[in-house]
């Protein structure tokens, strides 16, 4: 099939003229024609990858009868010839893309495009917009506003917006400006309101974003009429708004966005939820009345809960506004207290409705997710205050002997930014999950979680060293049979002083996957880039045979583990913490060791072994020459990568108790390797980041594609990814300040071998 | 994941083993047949190796996506000969014609296939100057997009067999104790006549010229005339024909499917690297010992058959151990 998207011409196209010439009219007619073609060939492709249809392997050409030779496939051309047009008048476009208010239109449009079309809407039918609207279409009792907005309000809204703002971008006159802020703020009100009344009427627990997309998408299309109505400029310069806003009031954003998320999570959102009931923060006081709910929590319920709040609010917002140091770390210990409190209250509030009327679900399970937003909120806070703490000291950098002024500033802004994020990351790492769905929860725990501590262990060896390790799964392997036989799940059993609970064994572990680690790399580690991969691959093929294969009755073949791995248990004195079933404590026991070892890691990258490993990556021979060991620098990045992956091995062993050796395959081993480099490659948050997204992404395209296509659509986005953004989602600064040159053309020159020197 | 089935794809290799399994003496009597169906294997991955050799010449890239050029060759193959067979019964010169057709088909579909592949996953890279991993994540994607578009398009059950046409085992003649079968004589042929093809390509021509050039050391190369994206696209062509072709063949002896190419890629990769990557002759030299050794070490009594891939890497790691850059070394462009 493929001979047809053959385009008609077969000569490569020339290098591309630099970007000041890349305007339409200046170009030939081949390389347009080339780009017309390109395009449409994309846009067919496109319209193979979306239907719904299988092939079949009775007639192998009915998907592509079925596909290309109907009249949607004019669509998807059509989509094609759009793309080239937008290509080749971009340097029209661009002038007016940077009109004031452009920007956040076509923002909005797209939040309220993703939430309409893909997101959720109603969880308990597992509808989207547009099952939502069949379902009230069918069912009376619902205000007339609600079905009108689901039928055509919505989609005329947005369709409104665009005109009036275009009209008003235009003509440059306010009012229409004015005009789709109204429009937009309805628009809002309506999508939260027509949404609460499907949920008072269907009840039911709703963990679906799709109407709280919608509500943002119509505030930024608001939020674009007031750009466009209040814009004195020609030309906008959102970012360095941003920036303006930051220099001159720190964390101010932050802050405010912490304090619109509590007060909605007090004031509205659901605190308690047993079965099918949503209770908000007032409702739950009153629902606890006469329970046996201890002080603490039946005080925050009636007043402390505000207090809070507001004592945390005020202290924030003031200490971003005055820009107070004092203030600022006043606001971060409130929040800190204020989550603490939240967070006890929820507990007993939980304990005591699971003790009394068990058919509430057990601990845990009936609460809904407004003291989780509010500690998310106070989260925002803190996030907030360490950018008033972290406030670069102007006078004291003028009296810096080493850096002038200006580094100095921008020194103390990129710790106040990490100081920030990783306050919020931990908040939401922390309250989030509770609020999940249980299928997402599984999700986070058993597709997720393990791919994290992976991808992290493998960024050392890949990222930083530059070591291209195509077998790592093996070391996981290792790990996990280590794990089940030190626990009795293999055939052969331990000796009896050796048993052991799960968690011991991580020690044991990580000493059989170092012992793994040096006798594969002590031998390869003196071969060049493409060798080591193609020996790694080996010895991950390897280790997966070699567990399939079952020599000497240890690893129990394909048959896997038997009997099970017992889940992880702690006891430290008296204190005992036991795994169950249960998917959630299982992520907050990662969560810890993931915080280990992204510290651990944190402090290796800049360490004597780190620069020693970055210079090994850029140039093997100069680092030798420079004095560095490069075999035992390479050798211990193996070795810490391996017992990376042993924790991962004896997490995954322990949580899901039974496994076999095709979980270990060569194909996750490469996969692996995507998650790092797709993450940006060399960068903690980054690896973590192209983890979590392309494990989340097939459970995310379940819903939107058939089941069969979703690694279809995975591989395009990791090729489009590679394409547009080669340095990943989050590129380490060291490499970015090596492909930083490359904004500057080099239209003359094309160069064969790719830059990044040794891999 | 995919080499159960790469191993059930074999059932003459396991049949060959079975007997072996309990006597030594089994192993030398085998030893002819064994030697033929290492044969049959080695050719196949040479044309693969092939492909992925010529690639890490001009660019010091592994083309992770090239075990999908051999499998969309089997595919497009698969369509033409199907519809020149559909339910008619070939008589006479028909039958070659028909396997011709195939060859010819699966150099088409392959090489159209790299090309487009080398425009989209590789070419726009380059231009931005991307590091080195991100090229093999993006043939991953790409690997990944058309293993699974195959799937969607045709069908995801593997092994489908070709039309019959003409009878796949029907024996020709015997070396001693070694039954050489229809199938088995025309992989080896056409991997011969393809292998001799490319070695007077690269060699004698122009373009074969150029690409030594490039490879040796590409902004010479440039500096002397020589279109380095011109040439690198031809190169994909060519590599992206021979995988072509080892996937028509592959197919008609084993059975199509759209995750087929993966086990067979990753093999050639090895005998890519065994031979010395980089280098043309080495690849076809790999390809071929590892199928012999693939064959004959699994043959032994105390080996096994489902130690088969076990057995290719333990060789190609010991071959990296003695000699680090493969059989010939990485540069044997300057030797012709």
């Amino acid at each position: 099939m493929t001979t047809l998207e053959t385009p008609p011409t077969t000569t490569p196209t020339p290098p591309p003229p630099p970007p000041a010439m890349r305007r339409a009219g200046n170009e030939t007619s081949r390389v347009l024609l080339k780009r017309l073609a390109g395009c449409l060939i994309g846009g067919f492709v496109l319209g193979l990858m979306v239907n719904s249809k299988e092939g079949s392997p009775d007639d192998f050409g009915f998907v592509f009868h079925q596909t290309a030779l109907k009249p949607r496939m004019l669509i998807f051309l059509a989509i094609g010839v759009v793309i080239f047009a937008g290509i080749t008048f971009w340097g029209y476009l661009r002038q007016h893309a940077r009109r004031p208010g452009v920007r956040p239109l076509g923002m909005g449009i797209l939040v309220i495009v993703v939430s309409q079309v893909v997101l959720n809407w109603y969880d308990p039918q597992t509808v989207k917009f547009n099952g939502l609207r069949k379902l009230v279409d069918k069912s009376s009792g619902l205000s007339s506003t609600t079905t009108w907005f689901f039928d055509w309000l919505s989609w005329t809204l947005v369709a409104l917006s665009v005109v009036v703002t275009g009209a008003a971008i235009v003509t440059r006159r306010r009012v229409f400006g004015w005009v789709t802020t109204v429009l937009g703020i309805a628009g809002a009100v309506l999508a939260w309101t027509a949404h609460s009344d499907v949920l008072d009427l269907g009840g039911g627990i709703d963990h679906s974003l799709g109407a709280y997309g919608d509500v943002i998408g119509f505030l930024i299309l608001a939020g674009a009429g007031a750009t466009v109505a209040l814009s004195q400029a020609e030309v906008a310069d959102s970012r360095g708004f941003m920036t303006r806003v930051m220099e001159y009031r720190p964390g101010l954003p932050f802050a405010v966005l912490g304090a619109v998320l509590a007060a909605f999570s007090y004031a509205r959102n659901c605190w308690f939820a047993p079965v099918n009931r949503n209770l908000d923060f007032a409702k739950t006081h009153d629902a606890y009345q006469g329970t046996d709910i201890n002080s603490l929590a039946s005080n925050y319920l009636g007043w402390l809960g505000w207090v809070c709040f507001v004592v945390v609010a005020v202290l924030t917002l003031a200490a971003t506004y005055l820009r107070q140091r004092l203030l600022g770390w006043l606001a971060a210990g409130a929040a800190l207290v204020a989550t603490v409190l939240t967070f006890f209250s929820l507990k007993s509030m939980t304990d005591v409705a699971a003790k009394s009327v068990p058919q509430f679900g057990k601990s845990w399970n009936n609460l809904g997710a407004g003291g989780f937003t509010a500690c998310i909120s106070y989260g925002l806070f803190a996030a907030a205050a360490a950018y008033v703490i972290a406030r670069p000291k102007t006078r004291a950098a003028g009296k810096s002997a080493t850096l002038p002024v200006s580094r100095a500033l921008e020194k103390a802004r990129n710790s106040a930014n990490m100081k920030a994020l990783i306050v919020i990351a931990l908040a939401v790492a922390l309250f989030y999950p509770p609020m999940l769905s249980q299928y997402w929860q599984n999700v986070l725990v058993t597709q997720m979680a393990v791919y994290l501590l992976l991808a992290v262990g493998l960024n050392v060896v890949v990222g930083w060293a530059g070591l291209l390790d195509l077998g790592y799964i093996a070391f996981y392997a290792v790990g996990a049979y280590t794990t089940a036989y030190l626990t009795g799940s293999l055939p052969r059993k331990p000796p009896s002083w050796l048993h052991m609970t799960p968690l011991l064994t991580i020690p044991f572990a990580i000493v059989a996957c170092l012992i793994a680690g040096v006798l594969l790399g002590a031998p390869t580690l003196r071969l060049r880039g493409d060798y080591l991969a193609i020996v790694t691959l080996g010895f991950g093929e390897i280790i997966q045979i070699v567990a399939q294969n079952n020599p000497g009755n240890f690893t129990n073949g394909p048959r896997g583990v038997e009997p099970p791995v017992p889940h992880p248990k702690l006891e430290i004195g008296g204190w005992k913490i036991t795994w169950g079933l249960d998917n959630l404590p299982y992520w907050y026991l990662l969560l810890v060791m993931l915080a280990i070892v992204v510290v651990l890691f944190y402090r290796l990258e800049n360490s004597r072994l780190g620069r020693a490993w970055a210079a090994i990556r850029e140039d093997e021979v100069a680092a030798q020459a420079s004095g560095v060991n490069t075999v035992r620098a390479k050798l211990l990045a193996f070795a810490i990568g391996a017992s990376t992956s042993a924790l991962a091995g004896t997490f995954f062993a322990s949580q899901t108790g039974f496994f076999d050796p095709t979980q270990f395959d060569i194909f996750t081993s490469i996969l692996i390797v995507a998650y790092v480099v797709f993450g940006g490659m060399g960068s903690l948050p980054g690896a973590m980041a192209g983890a979590a997204v392309l494990t989340w992404l097939p459970e995310f395209l379940k819903s939107q594609v058939p089941t069969d296509d979703r690694q279809m659509w995975v591989g395009a986005l990791v090729l489009a990814m590679m394409i547009f953004r080669p340095a990943g989602l989050l590129p380490a600064k060291r490499r970015k300040a090596e492909l930083s040159h490359l904004d500057e053309a080099s239209p003359g020159e094309v160069s064969a071998i790719p830059r990044g020197g040794a891999m | 994941m995919s080499h159960q089935v790469w191993l059930h794809q074999l059932p003459h290799i396991v049949a060959a083993n079975a007997p072996a399994a309990n006597h030594s003496v089994d192993w030398f009597h085998q030893l002819p047949q064994n030697i033929v169906i290492g044969l049959e294997q080695g050719s196949l991955y040479a044309l693969v190796a092939l492909g992925y050799t010529l690639v890490y010449g001009v660019l010091q890239l592994i083309n992770f996506a090239h075990s999908e050029v051999f499998m969309a060759g089997a595919f497009g193959s698969y369509l033409v000969v199907d519809a020149i067979v559909g339910n008619r019964h070939l008589t006479g010169a028909a039958v070659p014609l028909t396997v011709l057709a195939g060859i010819v088909s699966g150099a088409a579909v392959g090489a159209a296939v790299a090309w487009i592949l080398e425009k989209v996953a590789y070419k726009a890279l380059r231009r931005n100057g991307a590091p080195k991993l991100a090229f093999l994540i993006s043939a991953i994607g790409a690997s990944l997009f058309l293993s699974n578009l195959a799937g969607k398009l045709f069908t995801r059950v593997q092994n489908n067999a070709f039309p019959t046409y003409f009878n796949v085992n029907h024996h020709v003649f015997s070396i001693g104790s070694a039954d050489v079968s229809l199938i088995v004589l025309i992989i080896i042929a056409t991997a011969v006549i393809m292998m001799v093809f490319l070695d007077r390509l690269v060699n004698k021509t122009k373009l074969g010229m150029g690409i030594r050039a490039v490879a040796e050391d590409a902004p010479t190369a440039a500096l002397m005339g020589i279109d380095i994206d011109r040439t690198i696209s031809r190169t994909f062509i060519v590599g992206g024909a021979l995988a072509g072709v080892a996937g028509f063949l592959f197919g008609t002896a084993f059975g199509v499917g759209n995750i087929m190419g993966f086990t067979p890629g990753v093999k050639a990769f090895a005998a890519a690297v065994l031979g010395g990557i980089g280098n043309v002759r080495g690849a076809m030299i790999g390809g071929l010992i590892l199928g012999q050794a693939e064959v004959l070490i699994s043959a032994l009594p105390f080996v096994g058959a489902e130690w088969n891939d076990v057995v290719s890497f333990a060789v190609l790691v010991l071959i990296l151990l003695v000699r680090p850059t493969g059989i010939l070394g990485e540069r044997l462009w300057r030797a012709a």
